[in-house]
């Protein structure tokens, strides 16, 4: 698979797991992008030890867990301010940032495995991105998505 | 509970322009270089202050053993210096497959562990080798000094070595150190979230 393909395929998906990780548009944009790189590097070492997408999901989760080298500020749990103001306009806007608002107030990684979840990977493959075992990743999924359903459900949705 | 909110429709209603593929190469590129050229200059510079002090040798040819010892023993703390600055570089390149999270954690754990204990016993083994090399280098040109001038020169390089060693060495390797040690933690915290 040639990487251009696999930018084109993949972009949308790194930069929403990002995005799940930081809930800040601009530090995604930069986690994608450094996710990116490291594919572009790697991939001629890649010998399809697994499936393409565990891969790149595995070098994403990674960046956005080693990203407190490069700021030791973790990302924030808050709306960003100038966005509380615009995202008002519509339903679909309002219900995906106060998603992003639930998830980035769970512990790093919980916020990777339901982005992943959400990303429609299956247990088995969050399990071997995240270096757990099924059975807990499971558990773990059903405990976030309580958490979260619950959360929407106290905000009026 | 009655309703089920349909996160997944939520989480894709996210969309975003593809960035052109180009910004990513000319980013990658100008990364790869840059490390490069930090890894060549530090090289370099240690290189070319070894064959300066490798020309003192030749040109004056130095009598006492002392001398040589001296000189070389300044060239291994520079050689010791730059040895495990070279071998970072191999640690962050040589990863063949990417590790799942876990792993990755605990590699970062054990990397950053390596760099505390480098920091701490490198640079003072540094510091002394460097010192005790002048310090015995300086020993055939004092000798030929009057006895008086001879107690000058070297009490004021020791007074110099002990600036290095009691104030900028354990300076340098807190400063280092306490960076260090706040990743750790945070990494620590991370790999917690693993356990559970």
């Amino acid at each position: 698979m040639n990487f251009e393909t696999i930018y084109k395929t993949y972009w949308q998906k790194v930069f929403r797991l990002c995005m799940g990780y930081a809930n800040d548009t601009d530090a995604a944009k930069d986690l994608a992008q450094e996710t990116f790189i490291k594919v572009w590097k790697q991939l001629p070492k890649f010998r399809n030890e697994s499936s393409i997408g565990t891969w790149i999901f595995r070098i994403a989760s990674n960046t956005c867990l080693r990203q407190i080298q490069k700021d030791k500020k973790m990302p924030k749990s808050e709306l960003p301010l100038e966005i509380k103001d615009e995202i008002l306009e519509t339903n679909i806007e309002k219900d995906i940032q106060f998603l992003y608002h639930c998830i980035s107030e769970l512990q790093e990684v919980e916020r990777i495995i339901i982005s992943l979840e959400l990303e429609d990977m299956n247990q088995k493959e969050i399990a071997e991105i995240v270096g757990l075992s099924e059975g807990n990743v499971r558990v773990k999924i059903h405990r976030i998505k309580e958490k979260l359903t619950q959360k929407f459900k106290k905000n009026g949705n | 509970m009655e309703t089920n909110i349909d996160l997944k429709k939520i989480w894709n209603t996210q969309k975003i322009e593809t960035p052109n593929v180009e910004i990513l190469y000319t980013k990658a590129n100008k990364l790869k270089s840059r490390s490069l050229l930090k890894l060549l200059v530090v090289n370099i510079s240690l290189l070319l202050t070894i064959i300066f002090i490798g020309f003192i040798w030749y040109y004056y040819q130095p009598e006492l053993i002392t001398t040589k010892i001296g000189i070389l023993l300044t060239i291994l703390a520079m050689l010791i210096f730059l040895l495990p600055f070279n071998k970072q570089f191999s640690l962050l390149t040589k990863n063949k497959t990417e590790p799942n999270s876990k792993e990755c954690l605990q590699q970062l754990i054990k990397l950053k562990e390596i760099q505390v204990y480098q920091q701490t016993t490198m640079l003072s083994v540094y510091f002394i080798l460097l010192s005790l090399g002048i310090g015995l280098y300086m020993f055939e040109y004092v000798s030929k000094m009057t006895i008086t001038w001879g107690i000058i020169t070297y009490a004021i390089t020791i007074f110099w070595f002990a600036i290095n060693w009691f104030y900028l060495r354990p300076k340098a390797i807190t400063k280092q150190n306490a960076k260090l040690n706040t990743l750790l933690v945070e990494f620590e915290k991370l790999n917690n979230q693993m356990i559970d």
